[in-house]
């Protein structure tokens, strides 16, 4: 396969369908990364007794990273409910003609469930306890 | 009109690759489905049932002096990292064009996910 030239259409035509893929792909790079990380962090439970897990895990209270726990919350919830789009659609290939309406809900519950998730991340910072 | 052709899968190699591809298309949407409720679930518990201060070492040990919440996090790793590096995997594929870089950056991706999962498999069983 030769790369893509200028004026070569992509498959999708840049409608919701490519939106999603791009955003499905992009989640799904983040949250991996995110993963990879939390290994390392989580393992430092068997130091010190536990001490140095604490030192760092502290660190997951600041607001910088409570913003980063809210965006991890949206990429989560988008990359669970396009994938569960992507299933259905799969293995109910009728799916594919509420293809729109699927997509609308995956920004929607993300949305729904993500924002109240994000203030209750948010809130001891709100409050002023951290 | 019937026309005879060339299957693309008369090769013994295309076809094992072939028989990989449907096997991890498989994976993904098998593995996808369980990880909603495990990834979510975890999410849940240490960000908005507790918060995430609270999820100190203390917690993690009173967790998991259950096998069974071992068991979870061990699923959840376990799916999670594979599910991950198989997308990333594709991604590549899609992305790095030539054979030597694609090799190159392939391996290193195999190499990190494979010391991290049996570091992150050693946390859990070690602790």
């Amino acid at each position: 396969m030769s790369p893509l030239k200028v004026g070569d259409t992509t498959v999708y035509k840049g409608k919701s369908g490519q939106w999603s893929f791009v955003a499905h792909r992009t989640t799904g790079i983040l949250v991996f990364f995110f993963l990879l990380l939390h290994i390392v962090d989580v393992s430092l439970i068997n130091f010190q007794g536990g001490e140095l897990y604490d030192e760092v895990h502290e660190l997951y209270g600041n607001i910088l990273l409570r913003l980063f726990e809210c965006g991890l919350l949206l990429a989560l919830l988008f990359h669970s409910l396009n994938g569960l789009r992507v299933v259905m659609v799969d293995f109910f290939p009728g799916a594919v003609r509420r293809e729109r309406m699927l997509t609308a809900w995956v920004v929607a519950l993300t949305l729904i469930a993500g924002i109240p998730g994000s203030i209750i991340i948010l809130w001891p910072w709100i409050e002023g306890t951290f | 009109m019937a026309t005879v052709v060339d299957r693309p899968t008369s090769s013994p190699r295309r076809r094992s690759r072939q028989s990989f591809e449907t096997w991890q298309w498989f994976f993904m949407r098998i593995s996808g489905l369980v990880l909603v409720v495990l990834a979510l679930g975890h999410f849940a518990l240490t960000h908005i049932v507790n918060d995430v201060v609270d999820t100190d070492a203390e917690f993690v040990g009173e967790r998991w002096s259950n096998p069974l919440w071992r068991t979870y996090d061990w699923a959840l790793l376990t799916l999670a990292l594979f599910h991950g590096l198989n997308g990333l995997r594709v991604i590549i594929d899609d992305y790095v064009r030539s054979p030597g870089k694609r090799a190159a950056v392939k391996s290193v991706i195999y190499v990190v996910s494979g010391t991290l999962f049996v570091y992150g498999t050693l946390t859990i069983v070690t602790f």
